[in-house]
């Protein structure tokens, strides 16, 4: 059975359970912070199930900047409004400690400007379960890039607790929609050391590679667009363990090394300063 | 009596901008806009490899990192002296084109949509937050059903990108000297009916539901015009074809006309939080702010651009005003109906240019940086005009800047205290019922600000700062 069978089996899995009652749909929270919001833009991405599915019959998503109709301190009150309700917290983006957080603002509630640090530690504390959705969330990722000048740091570096880590530039959105699927109906999926689902994260891109047979046979690429095994032009896939070779991106179309490039270590933790440079001849 | 309003987070963009009005007899008479995110791109491109800057600086934007991708590209094609092949242009293009697709279709019904069409009970797409909702209960309907087929167009836009550029976002075909993939029969085939599909779904749909959505707000024909200086860096404009380009590199200043000359670009630092000797820099230098919260007169860390001492107004309607293709009006609901239209005109282009397409393979080369060089890349995208500019030294980066769109729109006011274009465009609306004021975010929303895209700047060598001014 292929990674993308098992996790939209289990999809159906916890739709089903939520039909017949057996689960309570959960409230979600989904905050963008210090990143480029595109993790949620790959959510948006997902196919079958496609956004409408996933917000009307797997999750009940109550706080999100970039879909949420309400705006202001109305917006934000749904945010805290959830915060009594049993509910899941997805961040996207690093956490900005720099000046206690405010060089990132992300609302203004009755005068007050609220910080992502205070808006995370309040969420983090109460959340049933913490998703970090990307590799900023995950590890800092680009957003913490040195010389880090807004302080970013992972989320599991500011709140105590268990951090789910879905890390990848931007986090396919099978693995948010599979590890949502499985926390709603089967709770935590099984992690590695750092917190990854290993449904998604157990190999490295080199072990599945569609261009393994020509790094066994020694055959290798001087310059993109050419056939042949990429180490050498620095490609990142024996030390990122993602399933991106074989599940593949926007509707299962293509992947960075279909595209005659290198994998540049997207979802690893050292992300993107120990993974540069991104090519070299 | 002066009543202050205050909205935060202005959802339905990207990223975190506050705005803030004074309203005086159902008037605005003042506005701010305030980028409240800060992450310090152009502080950690410095000493990088020259190459990296193209997927490092994808990453400020999640909705529209191709169009970094591109300038970043442009950029060091102009530092490296290398040019691209038409066909590789042409592929190019089209990738920009399914990004510009993508952003469009998202803005329009995701963003912009349930400002004016009462959504389903679905969270969090239901509110009760505003009482201004017009449209008759079937027209309504309808067009929020619009919004959920639309999440599929969106994504088979972002799947076109990604069949020629690996995935998206943060897409990895479009690179120095061309792109990097080798084009067949099959893919050109597979982003051929995307096309189609896409272009289906515009006419049948999308012109109709901003038209009715149009006629049934007409008042925003009278709201959010600011000061009707537009700006283009140009779009598919390298070829002598017709059937394939847009815009040139242009600018609208006072009712006159003109060709754009790059080096006329500013930006003013007065009122945001940066700090620096000089308070207009220049892109082409090194510009080395630092930051400082409590900073007199300060709000925002957007800068204030300028070309020619004029802030101008960037995007959609900016770009068809230039082309000679709208006149209607500068308006609220005049940009809303430029994305539209424009969304329509490019996927237009788009069919041409795949018609155009041949099955060549990648140009691509083994690149040599020089150990001193300059380049500059200045390219329109979605929200309107991005430029890169790079320089060279010793084969790493010395120093890299960039100008976003959402830099031109929503800046704060200027040195000489002049309104940024989004400010302007709030002030001397008349806000309906004050006790919900829906007007300022439809007329925000309507500029598509982006500010993971506009608050990228700078160092921080002055530390620590105190806060309390904000608190």
């Amino acid at each position: 059975m292929t990674k993308e069978i098992t996790s939209k089996s289990l999809l159906q899995e916890a739709i089903g359970l939520i039909k017949n009652r057996q689960v309570k749909k959960l409230n979600a929270i989904w905050l963008e912070v210090t990143g480029c919001s595109g993790n949620i833009i790959s959510f948006l991405n997902s196919e079958n199930p496609g956004l409408d599915y996933i917000l009307t019959e797997l999750v009940n998503l109550t706080y999100n900047n970039t879909l949420m109709t309400s705006e202001g301190e109305f917006a934000f009150k749904e945010f805290l409004d959830t915060l009594n309700t049993e509910f899941i917290l997805l961040v996207d983006g690093a956490v900005s400690t720099k000046e206690n957080g405010f060089y990132n603002i992300i609302a203004n509630y009755e005068g007050r400007p609220i910080t992502a640090l205070e808006a995370i530690k309040m969420a983090g504390e109460k959340a049933k379960y913490v998703v970090a959705v990307g590799t900023c969330a995950s590890y800092g990722g680009v957003s913490a890039a040195k010389p880090n000048p807004s302080g970013s740091k992972s989320v599991d570096k500011v709140i105590n607790r268990e951090v789910i880590k879905l890390p990848g530039c931007p986090c396919h959105p099978d693995w948010v929609v599979g590890t949502l699927a499985h926390l709603v109906s089967f709770g935590k999926p099984e992690l590695d050391n750092e917190g990854r689902p290993l449904l998604f994260y157990g190999v490295t891109i080199h072990d599945t590679c569609t261009r393994r047979g020509y790094f066994d046979k020694g055959i290798f690429a001087k310059k993109f667009g050419e056939e042949g095994c990429m180490f050498k032009l620095g490609c990142r896939g024996p030390v990122t363990k993602t399933d991106c070779p074989r599940r593949q991106w926007n509707g299962y179309v293509n992947w960075p090394i279909g595209a005659n490039t290198n994998c540049i270590g997207c979802a690893q933790p050292r992300f993107p300063d120990g993974m540069e440079p991104f090519v070299r001849y | 009596m002066r009543k202050t309003i205050r909205i935060d987070p202005i959802t339905r963009i990207s990223g975190f901008l506050e705005t803030k009005v004074e309203v005086e007899k159902n008037t605005i008479v003042n506005a701010e806009t305030s980028g409240l995110l800060f992450r310090g791109f152009e502080k950690m491109l410095k000493s990088r490899q020259p190459l990296d800057a193209i997927y490092f600086t994808e990453r400020i934007c999640g909705i529209c990192s191709a169009a970094h991708a591109l300038a970043s590209t442009a950029a060091l094609e102009n530092a490296l002296k290398v040019e691209v092949s038409i066909n590789d242009l042409y592929v190019r293009d089209l990738m920009h084109g399914f990004e510009l697709m993508q952003n469009h279709l998202r803005h329009f019904y995701n963003l912009t949509i349930p400002s004016y069409v009462k959504m389903p009970d679905i969270k969090p797409l239901y509110s009760e937050q505003y009482s201004d909702y017009r449209l008759p209960e079937e027209i309504n309907k309808k067009i929020s059903e619009h919004y959920i087929t639309s999440i599929q167009h969106s994504r088979l836009a972002h799947e076109g990108l990604a069949v020629l550029g690996g995935k998206a976002p943060h897409a990895h075909g479009i690179f120095v000297g061309g792109v990097t993939v080798n084009m067949d029969a099959y893919k050109l085939s597979k982003v051929r009916a995307i096309i189609y599909i896409l272009k289906q779904f515009i006419n049948d749909y999308m012109i109709e539901d901003v038209y009715t959505i149009s006629k049934y707000y007409s008042d925003y024909f009278e709201k959010g015009k600011a000061y009707g200086n537009f700006m283009s860096y140009g779009l598919f404009d390298k070829y002598p074809d017709p059937e394939i380009t847009y815009v040139k590199p242009s600018v609208l200043i006072n009712g006159k006309k003109s060709s754009l000359d790059g080096n006329k670009i500013t930006e003013n630092i007065l009122h945001t939080w940066y700090v620096n000797n000089k308070e207009t820099e220049k892109p082409t230098e090194d510009t080395e702010d630092s930051i400082n919260l409590s900073k007199e007169g300060a709000y925002s860390f957007i800068k204030s651009p300028h070309y020619d001492g004029y802030s101008m107004e960037v995007g959609p309607l900016a770009r068809l005003i230039l082309a000679g293709e709208y006149t209607r009006g500068i308006s609220c609901m005049d940009r809303n109906i430029a994305r539209v239209l424009e969304t329509k005109k490019i996927i237009g282009i788009m069919e041409n240019l795949s018609n155009r397409i041949q099955l060549v393979s990648t140009n691509q080369k083994i690149y040599d940086i020089p150990d001193q060089a300059f380049g500059v890349g200045l390219v329109d995208t979605t929200r309107g005009a991005l430029g890169h500019w790079v320089k060279i030294e010793n084969k790493l980066i010395k120093y890299y800047n960039i100008i976003t769109p959402t830099v031109w729109n929503m800046s704060p006011k200027d040195g000489a205290g002049k309104s940024g274009v989004g400010e302007k465009s709030l002030i001397g609306t008349k806000i309906n019922n004050i006790k919900e004021p829906v007007e300022v975010g439809r007329i925000i929303r309507s500029f598509d600000p982006c500010i993971s895209c506009a608050t990228h700047l700078v160092s921080d060598e002055h530390e620590p700062i105190d806060i309390q001014v904000l608190i």
